[in-house]
């Protein structure tokens, strides 16, 4: 159950993995269903997409800079 | 009573979070040895997973539908806490048989590659197919086959 | 146990309503409802522009896993901004962006035009299936109009998934069209603002001189390209990459720059002009960690574009749950961005007129900071209230241009703060 321990070693890859490619990223990751805290609303990525838009409004109107993020990846897994 | 309670759930409590297998961990082959004879659809579950909440009428469906032919609809869940899994057949009932492998064991042994898993096995044991995922244009071929094999 | 009415719940009344017009039957439709997230937001700037956005959003799940997802968006505008003229030690007076009348800014105040009161509407509707195993495409468009803007957008982009789906790369791709119809029209660039008196019968004549058009449009490519990966049971990564080129009318058809004698005494103001063409790329990057309750989402982007604009934006929050479901999430967000190279807080009259000039601060050296907080709660039925408060400050900075004369005695840089709140309740 406590298989997280065994990836420890390789979190510090993380960055550079997924860079490089999903052949070297075979390694990191979970088994399917070890997603529980992946599956939770709160660990989406954009988990309040209302709040991400306005605040995008906000500093797109006041800044020079806009956008950047995405989707795609994460939560529960489930087909 | 009281007392074997508690020394029950410090038992159950102490061998979920054993970090090493060990012997009273689901294995494939006593589960199937158990129903030997019957068509069995095995399905994996965990209260986070939507599909599987979806899964579960059409399940109680088939379960009742073929009760009288040799069929089985196993259902194993896969919550490391088995509180949620209980909060979850709360609002979601079961009429078939629930097992519990909240250390994975069995899921690892049958290499699941997604979040639902089901096999149907024939009556003599054998796994006839896997599947990964609950829709309903799924459904509809998975009782396609269950039909095939009684 | 309570002995309370149950009252009607909005969503399975509508659930059934839609379920009705489908032909269903009951237990089948239940499964699919609509999930709604409404919110009410208002920015204030201390002295400055205020804004008021309600969103009305919802998403439905269908039975394939195909998502709808639709989004009213409606926004009013109040208050004054910087019009790019300097301050002065001696009051100024400058004509609306529309000519129909001037307006006065007192001694060594920064001049801010409160012709802005603009109300817009915006429409968004995406749709999301999977196709095939482990793709997953999305389309969607855009539609924005307010008095004088019109802006329509089309989206698409793929999504696939490897190794259990703990990796997932996605590609994606918009393009979107905008029209500025400003009341009074497009000016001509880097041409003297006409400050007359509006009553005079010659006034609209000399106004009209300044003017090349009645509207301008621009037209935007954006291309993006990500990869998610999983890392362990509390971890996932996000890097992005963005490519993005604009191409048509970029200027702020209402801005100026002060165009200064020796002693850094006002003589004229000069509309604007930016370039028409404008190419960004940005390189994202997010990790969320779900830590024993609480979880951290954190992120970094960098931005670097051909107007010679880098930017930084540095952003944390850490939702912190409560035993009772309530949670509460603090903020910070740190962004630091370079001048463009045609921006310049004025420009000196015997200076070579560029070709291209702005003085928005906004283009300018800024560095900006907003610290916030949330608060949730949910409220039974899978309903959910939540309130956030944040405070935005913005500190527009030096580019290195030497303040002259009467400039010295003057805030060229001033700081802004705002508030901004908002209520979201999701049923």
């Amino acid at each position: 159950m406590l298989i997280v321990n065994r990836y420890k070693v390789l979190v510090a890859l993380s960055l550079v993995c997924s860079v490089v490619g999903m052949s070297g990223c075979s390694s990191l990751g979970v088994e399917p269903w070890e997603r529980d805290l992946l599956a939770k609303k709160e660990m989406a990525l954009t988990s309040a997409p209302i709040d991400a838009s306005l605040d995008d409004h906000i500093y797109f109107s006041k800044e020079a800079t806009s956008g950047g993020r995405s989707f795609g990846g994460g939560g529960c897994g489930c087909n | 009573m009281k007392t074997i309670a508690i020394v029950m759930t410090a038992l159950i409590l102490f061998i979920t979070h054993a970090q090493a297998k060990d012997s009273t961990s689901l294995q494939y082959k006593d589960v199937i040895k158990q129903y030997k004879g019957d068509v069995i659809y095995l399905d994996f579950w965990a209260s986070w997973c939507t599909p599987c909440r979806k899964s579960f009428p059409w399940m109680n469906k088939i379960q009742q539908k073929y009760a009288d032919k040799n069929f089985k609809v196993i259902s194993v869940n896969l919550d490391a806490e088995p509180n949620l899994a209980k909060q979850f057949l709360a609002s979601t009932p079961a009429n078939f048989t629930i097992l519990y492998d909240p250390d994975g064991s069995l899921a690892e042994e049958l290499q699941l590659k997604g979040m639902p898993s089901s096999f149907i096995i024939n009556a003599e044991g054998k796994i006839v197919s896997a599947h990964v995922g609950f829709t309903d244009k799924k459904k509809v071929n998975y009782e396609q086959e269950i039909e095939q094999l009684l | 146990m309570q002995l309370k009415a149950k009252k009607p719940n909005l969503k399975v009344m509508l659930t059934t309503a839609s379920c009705a017009l489908l032909g269903t039957t009951a237990t089948v439709c239940a499964e699919e409802t609509w999930q709604f997230d409404t919110a009410i937001m208002h920015y204030a700037e201390a002295d400055r522009v205020s804004a008021t956005e309600a969103i009305i959003a919802g998403t439905k799940t269908f039975k394939n896993d195909e998502i709808l997802s639709l989004k009213l968006t409606i926004d009013a505008l109040t208050g004054a901004s910087p019009n790019g003229a300097t301050a002065q030690p001696t009051p100024q007076t400058f004509t609306r962006p529309s000519g129909n009348g001037q307006y006065n800014v007192k001694a060594g105040d920064t001049p801010l035009d409160d012709t802005f009161h603009d109300t817009r509407v915006q429409l968004t509707g995406q749709w999301t299936q999977p196709l095939l195993k482990d793709y997953t495409v999305s389309v969607g468009g855009n539609f924005s109009k307010e008095y004088d803007y019109m802006s329509a957008s089309l989206n698409g982009n793929v999504a696939r998934d490897f190794n259990k789906k703990n990796t997932t790369l996605s590609a994606g791709m918009a393009y979107a069209y905008d029209v500025i119809e400003p009341e009074g029209g497009i000016p001509k660039p880097l041409s003297e603002m006409d400050v007359g008196d509006s009553n005079d019968p010659n006034f609209n004549d000399d106004f009209n001189k300044t003017r090349i058009a009645s509207d301008e449009s621009k037209s935007t490519i954006d291309l993006l390209f990500g990869v998610t990966q999983v890392i362990n049971r509390q971890m996932i990564v996000q890097l992005n990459y963005s490519y993005s080129t604009v191409s048509g009318y970029m200027t702020d058809p209402f801005k100026i720059i002060s165009s200064v004698n020796k002693n850094g005494e006002s003589q004229a103001y000069l509309y604007e002009n930016r370039p028409d063409e404008r190419t960004k790329h940005a390189f994202f990057g997010q990790t969320k960690y779900h830590f024993d309750s609480g979880i951290l989402d954190a992120s970094y982007r960098y931005m670097t574009d051909d107007w010679q604009i880098d930017s930084h934006t540095f952003d944390f929050r850490y939702l912190i749950p409560f035993t009772n479901g309530h949670f509460i999430e603090p903020h910070f967000r740190l962004y630091t961005q370079s001048a463009a190279e045609f921006y310049q807080p004025f420009i000196a009259q015997d200076e070579a007129k560029p070709n291209f000039v702005s003085a928005d601060y906004r283009i300018g050296e800024l560095d900006t900071y907003t610290v916030g907080l949330k608060y949730g709660m949910p409220l039974g039925d899978g309903n959910n209230l939540s309130f956030r408060l944040e405070y935005y400050h913005q500190t527009p900075k030096d580019n290195g241009t030497q303040a002259i004369g009467v400039l010295k005695e003057v805030e060229l840089y001033e700081q802004v703060d705002a508030i901004i709140v908002q209520v979201t309740y999701s049923f």
